[in-house]
């Protein structure tokens, strides 16, 4: 290796670990040829916490705010897995009112999280005004979530079993007025850059992953979706009562950065389609299943995995019979996904290194745990 | 044939069942949290500190049930012996493969049986064992809309064969295993520490490694503070 | 042709700076003036602790059940009590609450039995010093004082 660092015509270039558009604190260590990517390597782990560790010793209840802080910008979706996961365990399921809402909740985090996607994506590529227009609407459903649970970001809405709050006064014409609001935002964003000369010839043709390297490298979420693989574990496997809703999979064709973007432009659509439908049938009833007060699973293991903004995020747990997991393991979409960033960016430029890192949607929280 | 969605309806009265030690305990709640054993505690409580005998499972929950169908038939017609325990808890498949065959499992289950997408890699620590380690795989395949998950168990030490050569994605996912667990995949084709400093000496995730433990010298050499608690 | 002639005027770009031409409305301004103004936070917002009191006598609520120190993942609370010698209750002598360790989460809200300790609407939080992020008992009591400034 000493010798190939020292050629004059390859740059060995450290990106990261403060760079503004990595998201975070990724480093990665790009090989150049002039311009031209010869190859990367991710060092990551500057924001290892050991959730894992952290889960061996502490109880089941207590372990739920802590994966909120993984993926932190869809921190309701890490919560959701995880009580599926205990839930699983124990043998429950929450009750009907309990899943309903868990699933608008669910969806409306989506939203916030593809929205901050845009807009950092886009003020990467050099589009400043989407990040104002995609915080200005993203506000409107961290309002709803800090009205429903009380906060904004790491929001612990769920908890083993079903709610711990009953819903507010005024949520679901809440959701509707979103829905009805977001919509046509959702073109106006469209209208900003899906016919921009500059975003277009950024985005299109630029970090190509086939739906067979997806698999071999495991990605999944819009970026399968993406390069035409119409699979999306809603669908697939069916959980928290998404069966019941009628929404389409939105996939790409070229599985190239534009289509990840239309793919999750497309689908916070569909999400609006669904919170639409579930706040329509919210049923009544009682919000909390009937679970023992001292969480104590018998011993088994299982792993559950739910359709996150960003990818297949499961929970392996082993349980030993005791109040504490034996083992979590958390299957983080983030991490598997980057893992193909050597292939996306090998041959492009270095400027397009950023459009890639973008448009997997990494986040460091997650990716190191 | 989807096991994962169909299985858990029967499942579930057995689950409640199994739980249901677990809920007759304890009308006093101060048990909601029961202390954490290990962590250690700046003020003992001392109410709910003794594990309260809690009152014992008349019977031990029955077994899990045994998976069947094709599959198993098929990986039992092929390896024999060296595929066991296939049971299907909670409607979730899963199955053990002897150390040595757990590379060729890998690539039957592949190429003909249609698992096209490893999932995950990670281990389990067993201290009390003498295989002390589980590495467990879970498997999808996109035709089947199947999941299943694979255990190998080795002893500390041994060396399961990587799968890089079969899925890219274990990779990383074996780098993570090996970080955390101290699990050397044999024929990996860069067995680094990822999410740990490359230097860090231990493995995290065992059980024997505390909670607050750390790489003391690590941490005074590159951090230049005596510990970082 | 018409490409090419899109291409020419910028047709793109114009739709774009139409777009933000037509966010220039003042009702789409949702930007909070803080310090200026306080922003009004949800009602079940997790913020600053605090312990009620009796409204009547002042008495404190807390009946040092130690359930909350029990709930906290951070075991962040400690409750110090003791035993009254003639009613034989425990009486709260002492409460620590580290607000550099919380998370915020409510498991300690939602554990307390008599709605005694909270999670207020307040969140300002700052603090000079690290001793400063530890409440005790009166501070949890009375709340915090953040200083406000004039401008
Ligand atoms: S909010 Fe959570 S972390 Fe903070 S004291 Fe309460 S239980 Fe502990
Ligand atoms: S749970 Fe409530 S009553 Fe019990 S010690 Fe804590 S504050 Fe006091």
């Amino acid at each position: 290796m000493a010798e190939t660092y020292l050629d004059s015509t390859e740059l060995v270039l450290n990106m990261g670990p403060q760079h503004p558009s990595t998201h975070g604190v990724l480093r990665v260590i790009v090989k150049l040829d002039g311009e031209k990517v010869l190859g990367t390597d991710c060092v990551i782990g500057y924001l290892h916490r050991g959730v894992e560790k952290i889960a061996e010793n502490r109880t089941y209840t207590q372990f739920a705010p802590y994966v909120d802080r993984m993926d932190y910008v869809a921190s309701v979706s890490n919560g959701l897995g995880y009580c599926l996961a205990v839930e699983k365990l124990l043998g429950v399921e929450a009750t009907p009112r309990a899943q309903v809402v868990r699933v608008i909740l669910t969806e409306l985090n989506r939203i916030a999280s593809h929205l901050l996607w845009l807009g950092t994506h886009a003020l990467d590529i050099g589009a400043i005004t989407p990040l104002f227009y995609c915080m200005r609407e993203r506000e409107y459903v961290l309002n709803i979530l800090e009205k429903y649970c009380g906060a904004r970001l790491t929001t612990h809405a769920f908890r083993i079993g079903g709610l711990q709050y009953e819903t507010y006064e005024g949520f679901e014409q809440e959701c509707l007025a979103f829905c009805d609001m977001f919509l046509p935002k959702a073109d106006e964003y469209e209208e900003l850059l899906t016919g921009n000369r500059i975003w277009v010839e950024r985005m299109r043709g630029v970090g190509i992953l086939s739906a067979a390297d997806c698999k071999a490298y495991g990605v999944t979420g819009p970026m399968i979706r993406a390069a035409g693989e119409k699979w999306d574990l809603r669908k697939a496997q069916p959980y928290s009562g998404y069966q019941n809703y009628d929404f389409d999979i939105p996939t790409g064709e070229f599985g190239d950065n534009f289509d990840r973007y239309l793919v999750r432009m497309e689908e916070m659509r569909q999400s609006v389609r669904i919170v639409r439908q579930a706040v329509a049938a919210l049923p009544a009833g009682p919000i909390m299943a009937k679970v023992p007060k001292v969480i104590k699973p018998p011993v088994g293991e299982v792993y559950v995995s739910i359709e996150a903004p960003k990818g297949e995020l499961g929970y392996y747990i082993v349980s030993d019979g005791s109040t504490q997991p034996y083992r979590v393991r958390v299957r983080p979409p983030s991490f598997v996904n980057l893992q193909a960033l050597d292939k996306m960016a090998k041959g492009c430029l270095v400027a397009d290194l950023v459009a890639i890192i973008g448009t997997t949607d990494i986040v460091l929280g997650e990716v190191d745990r | 044939m989807s096991l994962d969605s169909a299985m858990p309806e029967e499942q579930k009265p057995e689950g409640v069942q199994g739980s249901g030690p677990a809920r007759s305990e304890s009308p006093q709640p101060a048990a909601d949290a029961a202390p954490a054993a290990a962590a250690p505690k700046p003020e003992a409580p001392k109410p709910a500190a003794p594990p309260k005998p809690a009152p014992k499972p008349p019977a031990p929950p029955p077994p899990p049930p045994d998976w069947e169908g094709d599959l198993p038939t098929a990986l039992k017609a092929e390896f024999g012996d060296k595929v066991s325990e296939f049971i299907a808890y909670q409607g979730q498949p899963s199955f053990v493969v002897a150390q040595d065959a757990a590379h060729q499992v890998v690539t039957s289950l592949r190429d003909i049986h249609g698992f096209d997408y490893l999932v995950d890699v990670t281990a389990v620590h067993w201290p009390k064992r003498d295989e002390a380690f589980d590495v467990i795989y879970v498997l999808y395949s996109f035709v089947r809309n199947e999941r299943i998950r694979m255990k190998v168990r080795i002893k500390d030490g041994q060396k399961p064969a990587s799968v890089v050569d079969r899925y890219v994605t274990a990779n990383w996912l074996e780098r993570e295993a090996y970080d955390m667990f101290g699990v050397e995949f044999a024929g990996h084709p860069d067995l680094r520490r990822i999410l740990m400093p490359d230097e860090w000496t231990g493995y995290p995730l065992r059980k024997d490694y505390g909670i607050l433990e750390m790489d003391n010298r690590w941490v005074q050499e590159n951090l230049g503070i005596e510990s970082g608690q | 042709m018409k490409k090419l002639l899109r291409k020419i005027f910028l047709a793109d770009l114009l739709e774009g700076l139409w777009v933000t031409f037509r966010n220039q409305d003042p009702k789409y301004i949702v930007t909070e003036q803080y310090p200026f103004a306080r922003p009004k936070v949800g009602e079940r917002y997790r913020g600053a602790p605090r312990l009620n009191t009796n409204p009547e006598n002042g008495e404190t609520l807390c009946i040092s059940c130690d359930l909350c120190a029990l709930a906290c993942p951070e075991n962040l609370i400690v409750v110090g009590w003791e035993r009254n010698a003639q009613t034989k209750r425990k009486e709260l002598v002492n409460f620590t609450y580290d607000t550099s360790r919380c998370m915020f989460c409510g498991l300690c809200e939602d554990a307390c039995p008599v709605d005694c300790l909270e999670l207020t609407q307040d969140f300002e939080l700052a603090n000079y010093s690290r001793d400063g992020a530890i409440w005790d008992r009166q501070m949890l009591e009375e709340g915090p004082k953040p200083a406000r400034y004039k401008f």
